[in-house]
């Protein structure tokens, strides 16, 4: 069994390098089919994060009345919190909003008025975060029944019209990235098939002196598994030479968006390692069947 | 007007030399067993063409056969037979004893080893050595490294090809190829060598030495079987002469010549 494993093993790294032209087009087309998939699973990664950052911003603001005692608003809170759609709740107080105010002319390099005010003309507020932007047409509704409520600004709209278009691009995103993991799957195994067929001839000839279909199929499976790991292997220093750039294209492509991409070095370098892997031992798998006993 | 068997008018009827052949295999089936029994094996490829019709043939332990016929006469189609790589379509083909239809997949390489096949192209590796070539064979059949060395030094010696080994086949003469491809063959000590037209591409000078180092492999007692073109080799020898013709075979002699006597 052992002298079986190294057999193939040796077997795999001659034919690897015995056809040496061959196996590096291999290669090269694995690395160029791993980098497009890493590529399209980075901008599906950046795409999912920006949708969840945008669904995030649609809330539901319930303005305070100006008459309402802190027991109430309190009681408001509650009565919020309680609600299963809601997935957090901000108090804004009137002093909160009145700075808010002032910040937001100032920024925009307008004259602050409000210093002319006798008094805070603005309400406290609740902004209310949805778990799901399809959810606020309820919770505004609900919001409307509380009774320190005076009024809910309605983004019922926005809301839906966010709701259709990130559910689209989710979709999408999906489906794209499936459709190139088939074409990968398909190129892959085709330039293996063409490998194998290189050596039509040592297959014949290992058939015709009675070798097992083990012997057979196993040197190059490991040889297909060789090209997945070097393949793989050259597309990940290559993402990491890139990381840099790419990281910086990402931030300036979705502006300032808190992207958390704290997982995808860890995710890109099991997917893009797995897929060569797997795409190499299954290209020779399929490939070689055709040689054996029938 | 000759392709019918019982037109034929030498001596011995195809009919009654395979009688004689398989009641010889019977009455003393110890002493010399057939390694290969073909009884009424018709072979139809799927797109309909019919490669060999009715073949009965016996082949006992020992015997050198030739096997004659134009092109697209079967010959191919029955090495296929031999080594499995098809299945009859009906009659039984029967290797050493072991009924090839009934063998499971798993011992097909196990019966392959008891043939060597040797063909015209040579079909040798252009990157091994002659000794890499000839160890190839032991090596992917799992042969334990510390015996491979013996057997391939041995039947290195038997070809002559002793101060060959290390060279590469383009390196080689045609007979020099053939020979290390012979020793291929024999590595596994076959029961059966096949050589489908082994000396297609020699000269004829060369080709009496590819001859003769079979006839001496017959001499050491393994049966062989070869398909040849070359007339002059076949009726100089007259050795048992197998003639297909359009699947059929149409004639079998011991002491034949390429063609009919007639």
């Amino acid at each position: 069994m052992i002298g079986f494993v190294v057999f193939s093993l040796r077997r795999a790294w001659q034919g690897f390098w015995r056809n040496a032209l061959m196996s590096l087009a291999a290669t090269a087309t694995m690395v160029l089919m791993l980098v497009l998939l890493a590529g399209f699973w980075i901008i599906q990664t950046g795409l999912l994060s920006a949708l969840d950052f945008t669904e995030q911003k649609v809330e539901v603001v319930a303005n305070i009345k100006l008459d309402a005692t802190p027991a109430e608003i309190a009681q408001l809170e509650q009565q919020i919190h309680a609600l299963p759609e809601v997935a957090g709740v901000t108090f804004v107080s009137k002093e909160q909003a009145l700075a808010r105010f002032q910040a937001s002319m100032e920024a925009q390099g307008r004259p602050d008025l409000t210093k002319y005010l006798d008094s805070n003309p603005l309400t406290a507020s609740e902004e209310v975060k949805l778990k799901d932007p399809g959810y606020s047409k309820t919770v505004a509704d609900a919001l409307r029944e509380m009774p320190a409520v005076r009024n809910v600004l309605d983004t019922k709209d926005t809301a839906q019209n966010v709701k259709t278009v990130t559910d689209i691009l989710r979709t999408s995103g999906s489906v794209i990235l499936l459709v190139i993991g088939v074409i990968v799957l398909f190129i892959i195994v085709n330039t293996i098939r063409l490998a194998v067929f290189a050596r039509a001839e040592e297959i014949e000839i290992m058939r015709l002196v009675g070798a097992s279909d083990a012997f057979i199929r196993w040197p190059f499976v490991f040889e297909g598994a060789m090209v997945g790991l070097f393949g793989a292997a050259i597309t990940l220093v290559g993402l990491y030479l890139l990381a840099e750039p790419i990281s910086s294209f990402m931030v300036d492509f979705f502006r300032v968006l808190p992207l958390s991409f704290g997982s995808l070095a860890r995710d890109l370098v099991v997917i893009v390692t797995g897929a060569g892997l797997g795409l190499g031992v299954l290209g020779s798998w399929v490939s070689v069947r055709t040689y054996l006993i029938r | 007007m000759t392709s019918t068997p019982t037109q034929t008018s030498t001596a011995l009827s195809p009919r009654s030399v395979r009688d004689r052949l398989l009641r010889r295999g019977l009455e003393t089936a110890a002493a010399d067993r057939a390694v290969l029994v073909l009884h009424d094996v018709t072979k139809t490829y799927p797109n309909g063409k019919t490669a060999l019709r009715d073949v009965d043939l016996v082949v006992p332990e020992g015997d050198f056969v030739f096997l004659v016929g134009p092109s697209g006469a079967g010959k191919s189609t029955l090495n296929k037979l031999l080594i499995r790589d098809e299945l009859a379509t009906r009659g039984q083909v029967v290797l050493d004893g072991q009924d090839l239809a009934k063998l499971p997949r798993r011992a097909v390489p196990k019966v392959r080893r008891k043939i060597g096949i040797v063909f015209q192209d040579f079909k040798l590796l252009p990157t091994k050595s002659v000794w890499e070539n000839v160890a190839f064979a032991l090596e992917v059949t799992g042969t334990p490294r510390r015996k491979i060395a013996p057997a391939v030094d041995r039947v290195l010696a038997l070809v002559g090809l002793t101060a060959q080994r290390e060279q590469v086949p383009s390196q080689l003469s045609g007979g020099e190829q053939q020979r290390t491809a012979i020793a291929r063959a024999l590595v596994h000590d076959p029961r059966l060598i096949i050589a489908d037209e082994p000396t297609g591409n020699l000269d004829p000078l060369i080709s009496w030495e590819i001859i003769q180092l079979l006839l001496r492999i017959n001499e050491l007692g393994v049966t062989v079987m070869m398909a040849t073109h070359d007339a002059d080799v076949v009726t100089a020898l007259r050795k048992r002469v197998v003639a297909l013709e359009e699947g059929r075979i149409i004639r079998d002699e011991v002491g034949g010549a390429y063609h009919r006597a007639d």
